[in-house]
């Protein structure tokens, strides 16, 4: 047999110390039958031979381990080469947007999703990385990558939120991971249940409440915050009553969602119990057990006493009253309307407290359209109409598109457009892109902030136009 | 005037994604002054990170770039991004009817050269003069390669457990003196193992292979009267002996439909190399387009990934896989997937045969049919459908090839380097895709 490893040693300490062995070349070449002289000649020439011999003869070797499951087919159709160019340009920021790439590549992520198509594999790790660093765009990313990225998220511990949770597999499988897995998995577990199976999902924690311990209780209880419904009142009018002050506290955000539960109701006779026969409303007294059992604390609301923030707790808990015009009325009726429109999110009630008194809060838990027509009839274009367009959630429609358009170009200061900038950028209808572009024309070229910021403007239309062309 | 270009075809020409990206950063009008094109050149002003505007100027007919930048991609950056600023054909880029200043006299160089070239390539020959020259460079040749064989002989002498504590010198004064003999190709050799010795764990073992491989060459290089063609091209590939371009077209030339593999750009401090790996349809043959440049020279803008190229190439002498050139005008169309795909036993099997016929050979192609990338404790590996493993090379990035590959087994094109695959491009959704 050949000896590369005696050939080794020989060559390591030198033909000076140590004479080469004469059978290093044994089964290889017949012996003597390389003509060389002298003991250097001889190493260098069966290195020569044996180092091809090997290299010609190296064997794979037989693969003894497990070859992983493969990732689940994806049969959404990938998106087409001009979107899969436009994707990459903005995760490997070949073009570069003032204030960040996230909220078009969510665009972008988003538009895929809704029109059914996948991202193609060969720009997965980027998005996985850029989502890593970019939290708000995890879930779009997710979603997006579809199983092929979540089989990736599996063998990479930095991408485990793109991780899919498995609620497959048969109950008993569910019941015994969410009763034995760590707490974030549970968490994960759970909220993915209550959008699939929000009743099955609650019997679960049901199922392992009382030996939890009160932090988790709590961490339980928001996450059936996702897919609530009346279905769940009972569960979280026990949780009232338990031991703990922050799994009541977390049970009675629960259960303000939902004016039709007992809770509602009782909260609804308390208020009835402090109306005037004119209609007015007095402030309670120090509220009893009952008030105290259904989550009324001392806790002060900002700009008002402890009995009016007493009476803002009731009024915000209790089912709403029919709509009816705000202005005139004591301020601590009107914020506990407005506690209980936005937790009910009730559209007619918040669009009718914006309209008296337009807040970002209350813009933000509107829908595009109705807050859109509240931002529109704004008389004054300042800073807290800048504000407002900040809250005003997207995507706006086109004619309120060119009105904003519109309007901003009548302001000479660039300190507007430098508020409006992001929500502009995300959220105008591309429809308005010439309307940007014919600003851009008329103005002079000394204006250089102005003339960068619509042309990023511009830029932004261009793309979320061209998102929407490929994904229509 | 000429139409300008689409920005795809603007981009084909990046030699790599990195490229591409920061050209497109750079496309922007803020960043440039003194743009103009001919029908035949672009140019413009670049301000980059140095104090002077970079010159750039692309002549669109081969193309070629010229830029005064110090970057040693070719193209640079700064030439696709004058590029793309001109095929997005707003106004940013005017026709002008006369190129002006840098980018006229660049130009005017370039077709003096041409001219110069031509003329040379039309003078008749001396044949004695080219017989003395060629006695000369073989007896140069001759004496460089007998000291290195004492160089050799003198490393195994003291053994190679002390090449690692020798210093930089010792590799750099044994190189040098092979550049003196006119044997480039060694040299170069012995001063890339010089540092590979300080970062390979296997390093004794990879010493011993490489300086037997070396004294082969010696001795072939004092047989070589009795060597045949194929086999003094080899050996003449290794030594750094080049051929002259007009010298190979005039040679073997085989018309094929070539299917572009694989690509592959290296640099290290003095030179720039690209490989580009074709496979013929119809004669089975694997070949190898070598393009080299100095730091900051001219590369040949590379084929895209996947095409087929159907047209004639010219061949230097050597066993297979062989250097090729092009030779005259292609057709260039879409190809789908790896022509060519072997089990992990096949394709080790006509590597051995390729090193049979070529000792010295270090790059082997390997086209593998339906390997699974296994990621693993010890390195990932490949796993072919008989169960048979190659490893990956050390250090690669193993997140693209699972990303393409989901688990499922891939057709893959690489080379294999030292017993390790080198990935350079895989099958997915249908098409080649580079990794």
């Amino acid at each position: 047999m050949s000896d590369w490893d005696g050939l080794l040693a020989t060559a390591l300490v030198g033909t000076g110390r140590r004479a080469p062995r004469d059978d290093v070349l044994a089964g290889v070449v017949e012996p003597g039958a390389l003509p060389v002289e002298g003991p250097e000649a001889e190493v260098l020439a069966s290195a020569a031979v044996l180092a091809v011999y090997r290299r010609a003869g190296w064997v794979p070797p037989t693969w003894q381990g497990e070859r992983p499951a493969p990732a689940g087919p994806d049969t959404r159709p990938e998106c087409s080469e001009t979107a899969a160019q436009l994707l990459e340009l903005l995760l490997e920021r070949g073009v570069r947007m003032d204030g960040g790439n996230a909220a078009l590549t969510e665009h972008w992520l988003r538009a895929c999703v809704a029109a059914g198509r996948r991202p193609p594999a060969r720009l997965l790790v980027s998005l996985l990385q850029t989502a890593t660093v970019e939290t708000s765009l995890r879930e779009a990313a997710r979603d997006a990558a579809g199983p092929r990225g979540a089989w990736l998220a599996v063998r990479n511990r930095r991408w485990s939120w793109a991780a899919a949770v498995d609620v497959n597999g048969t109950e008993g499988d569910v019941g015994e991971r969410f009763a034995t897995a760590a707490r974030a998995e549970r968490l994960a577990l759970l909220t993915a249940l209550r959008r699939t199976d929000p009743a099955g999902a609650r019997e679960l924690v049901e199922g392992t409440w009382p030996s939890e311990q009160a932090a988790s209780r709590a961490a339980l209880l928001d996450a059936l915050g996702t897919g609530l419904s009346d279905a769940d009142e009972d569960f979280l009018e026990s949780a009232l009553a338990d031991r703990a002050a922050t799994v009541r506290a977390a049970a009675a955000a629960l259960l303000d969602r939902l004016p039709r539960s007992r809770r509602a109701r009782r909260m609804a006779a308390r208020v009835e119990a402090l109306t005037r026969p004119d209609g007015g409303i007095a402030l309670p007294a120090e509220p009893d057990a009952g008030a105290r059992a259904d989550g009324i604390t001392d806790q002060r609301e900002p700009g008002h006493g402890l009995r009016a923030s007493w009476l803002i707790q009731l009024v915000g808990a209790a089912p709403l009253p029919p709509v009816r015009d705000p202005r005139g009325e004591p301020g601590e009726l009107v914020a506990g309307w407005t506690r209980a429109a936005l937790r009910q999110r009730h559209h007619d009630w918040l669009a009718t407290l914006a309209e008296a008194t337009p807040t970002a809060e209350l813009l933000g838990a509107l829908p595009p359209e109705r807050a859109a027509a509240i931002v529109a009839v704004q008389p004054s274009v300042d800073a807290r109409f800048a504000g407002l367009l900040a809250a005003c959630p997207g995507p706006w429609p086109a004619t309120f598109s060119a009105d904003v358009v519109a309007r901003l170009r009548g302001v000479r200061t660039d300190r507007l457009l430098t508020l409006a900038y992001p929500a502009l950028a995300e959220r105008l209808h591309p429809a308005a892109l010439p309307d940007v572009d014919d600003w851009l024309e008329a103005t002079a070229r000394e204006q250089r902030a102005r003339r960068r910021m619509l042309r990023g403007l511009a830029h932004a239309l261009t793309i979320r136009r061209t998102i929407e062309q490929e994904f229509s | 005037m000429g139409s300008r270009w689409t920005v795809e075809r603007v981009l084909r020409l990046a030699p790599d994604s990195a490229s591409a990206k920061a050209a497109r950063t750079l496309a922007r009008p803020a960043t440039w002054s003194a743009l103009g094109s001919t029908e035949s050149l672009v140019w413009g002003k670049c301000q980059g990170s140095a104090r002077e505007p970079y010159q750039v100027t692309v002549d669109l007919h081969e193309p070629a770039f010229r830029c005064t930048c110090p970057s040693r991609k070719f193209p640079c950056k700064h030439g696709l991004a004058l590029l793309l600023l001109w095929a997005a054909n707003d106004g940013t880029v005017t026709d002008l009817d006369e190129a002006s200043g840098f980018a006229a006299d660049w130009a005017h160089e370039r077709a003096e050269r041409a001219a110069k070239a031509a003329s040379r390539a039309a003078s008749t020959p001396d044949p004695e003069a080219a017989a003395k020259r060629q006695a000369d460079r073989e007896s140069l040749m001759s004496a460089g390669l007998d000291e290195f064989e004492r160089w050799l002989f003198d490393l195994v002498r003291q053994g190679l457990a002390g090449v690692r504590a020798q210093p930089a010198g010792f590799w750099e004064t044994a190189a040098a003196r092979l550049v003196d003999a006119q044997v480039p190709g060694l040299a170069e050799r012995v001063r890339a193992l010089g540092a590979e010795v300080h970062v390979r764990t296997d390093w004794a073992e990879h010493v011993l292979g490489r300086v037997g491989r070396w004294f082969l060459a010696v001795r072939a290089w004092r047989r070589r009267a009795s060597l045949s063609a194929a086999e003094l091209g080899d050996l003449r590939a290794l030594l750094g002996w080049a051929r002259r371009s007009d010298e190979v077209l005039a040679g073997e030339r085989v018309a094929d439909r070539w299917w572009v593999l694989g690509l592959r750009q290296d640099e290290d401090e003095r030179l720039l190399s690209q490989r580009t790996w074709l496979y013929g349809e119809r004669t089975g043959q694997m070949v190898v387009l070598l393009d080299f440049a100095a730091a900051g020279g001219a590369l040949r803008v590379p084929h895209v990934l996947g095409s087929v190229l159907d047209g004639e190439l010219a061949l230097y002498p050597g066993a297979e896989p062989r250097r090729a050139l092009l030779a005259g005008e292609v057709t260039t169309a879409t190809g789908d997937g790896l022509p060519v795909a072997d089990s992990v036993t096949a394709a080790l099997e006509r590597s051995a045969s390729w090193l049979a016929a070529n000792p010295w050979l270090e790059r082997i192609p390997l086209a593998l049919r339906a390997v699974t990338v296994v990621p693993d404790e010890d390195g990932t590996v490949l796993v072919d459908n008989e169960g048979h493993a190659l490893p990956l090379e050390r250090g690669a990035d193993v997140w693209p090839l699972l990303a393409l590959s989901g688990g499922h087994p891939v057709d893959l094109f690489g080379e294999w380097i030292d017993e390790r695959v080198h990935p350079c491009s895989l099958v997915a959704g249908g098409r080649l895709v580079a990794v």
